[in-house]
């Protein structure tokens, strides 16, 4: 009987013909919509914050992992959410413009992103060797109009950096500071210095940083893992899939957050990690919960490849 | 008009004044600057490869029919299903090996030799050349992706027994959203793109990480060796005679020594497949010719990625549109709001075997090969490779100023259009695109649309 059931609802479903409409309501597709992804963040667990779950509430921009309140700049709006994490650990947190569409002479936009520092493509491993860098391959259609140096902001240390373009009369003013091994970085950009230097000022008043695991860069290597298990990637091998995980203190995978990875590639990483045991990390002879970063894929996968 | 409205008149034309200073110059004008081979192979270095690019072009102007006994249509192989009977018809502005032309082939394409196809809305006379794709199969969640070829040969007086073969409906798919867009992408150049070492690309996307616009971008890959794949708006083909290969069978239905058997639909494939009758040729229809020993022993295919590859690059203008001051300046401006960082200018060639020209040579592309994020306002839903449904390549520049259509699709005739369709939520393009429009006077807007069309 149950195979009768079974039989009577599969037969249907197996006739249909996706190639001609069915019969009663179609399906319309939503437009503007990214229904089919490519590599996408995921974490293993939905309550834990993610470097790219900030939102705007109440005229300003939270993100809770990095511990961030900041308070949109006075006739700034964000008219469009950023891309997802790159596989370099790039984020795009903010992106604020100009509430109207304005060609006033103070116009000035603010682009705040983060560099996760465990996996920038660049020789940078501290975010005010970050914005030293930017200025060392600044292209020469800039000018520098302030080298790197520290400066004070809400209280914490930032890396300063501003430099300007003759031709197009726009000044950038690069902040960074660092917060669980990123570099979250301010880009102020516009022709009014005077009015940049206000909204710079702003930045006394957010709040940044807070409670957070100590993040140790390449902690997941060598004599600290016990016990390693690769992973079986099979439909795709190529791509770059940059993971962060926290171990606890006995040395398990607690937590893993997938920057960029394909759904098949974040299950079978999961599988394995979760098989990993490290040494466990230790603060003042106690052990502690940890966070570092791993990167699967990529250029490993291409050897792994070559002759097959 | 009484003297009362003069000023008002004045206040209202002045008023309207940024919203119409800057525009497109259009396609540039002049004569084609492209579709010439590269300069050493005009030089016929090394000694008879002018031969094989004038045979290779030759043969991508070749219009086929099914069984090649149409007078006039000497390719053979076409169908059962075809999107356009050459490759010249489609690759055509502004010189052969192009893009889309002012005129569609594809209207006339319908109903060529018998055809009995009806022309699908989406083809026009004076719209672009395009092939579509549905991302979905019909009422399902189930993605697709796959070219739906428009039309069938059912009817063609050499369509032997093929006398009813149905076209994908693409009514139904239009109803339901469920239809995406493709053009031609220019060919110009493409052997210069093709002798770019993976570690040159490389280079540049670290030399590139942490810009000032928050873009970031990847890159495709051959699924079976892990290198950078780099032709198609997704870049998921990895060399000329791939991508060739596949449009040869995809766009004109002929099955060649790379892509051997007869396609079905995506849907097809999945269920009866091609009906026997519509197999009117054996198969590879394009191949090795044994029985010669000059040139004519290559295919097609090989010929066709031949001539791609010894295209030389469009030729910029240093004066049109708009003088030498406004082209500079633009081109200094594009540079400064970051379009460059994924529109990059040039990268260098390795060494080639092939013929001096390709070796160690600037290509002035203007792209970095990568795929970005472009957002909800430009993705198709289509996945390929490594790219998602919102992920392209950056489409080369080069040639620009004699392109009629932009962007994936062909949405667009107007390069602020273009422009503006980079900013969508999820697009790595939203920050150069602000500053062109929000922090760039209408002078300098004018100057960035001049040095494009410049290209």
């Amino acid at each position: 009987m149950r195979f009768l059931l079974c039989f009577l609802v599969a037969v249907p479903l197996l006739a249909q013909d996706e190639t001609k409409p069915p019969k009663g309501e179609p399906l319309k597709y939503p437009t503007g919509v990214i229904l089919v992804k490519g590599a996408e963040p995921s974490a293993s667990d939905t309550k834990t914050p993610l470097p790219e779950g900030g939102r705007m509430a109440n005229d300003a921009y939270k993100n809770d992992y990095f511990g961030l309140a900041y308070a949109l700049p006075r006739g700034l709006k964000q008219p469009f959410e950023g891309p997802p994490p790159s596989d370099t650990g790039g984020y795009v947190l903010a992106q604020l413009q100009p509430a109207q569409t304005t060609k006033a002479a103070d116009a000035t936009s603010v682009l705040v992103t983060a560099q996760d520092l465990f996996f920038s493509a660049g020789p940078a491993k501290t975010a005010a060797e970050l914005v030293s860098y930017k200025k060392e391959v600044l292209p020469p259609y800039y000018e520098v109009e302030r080298p790197p140096a520290e400066v004070t902001m809400a209280g914490r240390k930032f890396a300063r950096f501003d430099y300007v373009s003759r031709a197009a009369g726009l000044h950038w003013y690069v902040l960074a500071t660092e917060v669980r091994c990123h570099a979250v970085q301010f880009v102020f950009t516009g022709r009014d210095p005077k009015a940049m230097e206000t909204l710079v000022d702003g930045l006394e008043a957010m709040k940044i940083g807070g409670e957070a695991p100590p993040c140790v860069r390449d902690y997941a290597t060598g004599a600290n893992v016990l016990n390693r298990v690769e992973p079986l990637l099979t439909e795709r091998r190529f791509n770059r899939i940059p993971v962060r995980i926290v171990i606890d203190t006995k040395g398990r995978v607690k937590y893993i957050h997938f920057l960029s990875a394909f759904p098949q590639q974040a299950t079978a990483i999961t599988d394995a990690l979760l098989q990993w045991r490290f040494k466990p990390y230790i603060v003042n002879s106690e052990p502690a919960e940890v966070e570092t970063g791993i990167v699967f894929g990529g250029a490993a996968g291409r050897v792994a490849a070559a002759g097959d | 008009m009484s003297r009362r409205f003069v000023p008002l008149a004045i206040l209202l034309f002045c008023s309207a004044l940024p919203l119409v200073a800057q525009t497109d110059p259009g396609v540039r004008g002049g004569g084609a600057a492209a579709g010439q081979a590269l300069a050493s192979v005009l030089a016929n270095n090394p000694v008879t490869i002018l031969n094989f690019f004038n045979d290779g072009k030759a043969r991508f102007q070749e219009i086929d029919s099914v069984a090649g006994t149409v007078s006039g249509e000497n390719g053979v192989g076409l169908g059962p299903r075809y999107n356009s009977r050459s490759c010249a018809s489609c690759h055509a502005q502004p010189a052969v090996g192009g893009t889309s032309p002012f005129t569609n082939p594809q209207v006339g394409d319908a109903t060529a030799d018998g055809a009995r196809n009806t022309v699908p809305s989406f083809i026009t006379i004076n719209g672009p050349v395009r092939e579509a794709r549905f991302p979905f199969f019909f009422n399902t969640n189930n993605p697709n992706g796959g070219v739906e070829d428009l039309y069938t040969i059912a009817g063609r007086v050499d369509a032997g027994t093929c006398t009813s073969l149905a076209q994908p409906d693409f009514n139904f798919a239009t109803q339901t959203n469920d239809i995406i867009f493709r053009i031609p992408t220019p060919t110009f150049g493409s052997g210069l793109i093709e002798n770019i070492d993976d570690s040159t690309l490389l280079a540049n996307f670290t030399a590139q990480q942490n810009n000032s616009q928050g873009v970031t971008g990847t890159f495709n890959h051959n699924g079976n060796d892990g290198t950078i794949a780099r032709f198609g708006w997704k870049a998921q083909n990895k060399s000329l005679e791939i991508f060739v290969g596949e449009a040869y069978n995809v766009e004109q239905g002929v099955t060649n020594e790379l892509f051997p058997t007869e396609r079905p639909l995506p849907g097809e494939d999945r269920n009866a497949g091609l009906p026997s009758s519509c197999r009117v040729n054996a198969t590879p229809e394009d191949h090795t010719n044994f029985n010669t020993t000059s040139i004519a022993t290559l295919s097609d295919s090989v010929q066709f990625a031949m001539f791609m590859r010894l295209l030389a690059p469009p030729t910029p203008s240093t004066t049109t549109p708009g003088g030498s001051t406004s082209i500079n300046n633009g081109h200094n401006l594009f540079n400064a709001i970051g379009c460059n960082v994924c529109h990059t200018q040039s990268l260098t060639t390795t060494r080639s075997a092939i013929t001096p020209s390709l070796g160690q040579a600037t290509a002035n592309l203007f792209s970095d090969l990568e795929i970005h994020h472009m957002g909800t306002g430009l993705t198709d839903n289509v996945s390929q490779g490594d790219a998602g449904g919102d992920q392209f390549r950056t489409a080369p520049l080069w040639g620009l100023g004699q392109r009629i259509f932009f962007m994936h699709d062909g949405r667009t005739s107007n390069l602020i259009n273009a422009i503006l369709a980079h900013n969508s939520s999820g697009s790595e393009a939203n920050n150069s695109s602000f500053l062109f429009f929000n922090n760039l006077t209408s002078g300098q807007q004018q100057d960035v649309l001049n040095f494009l069309r410049s290209l």
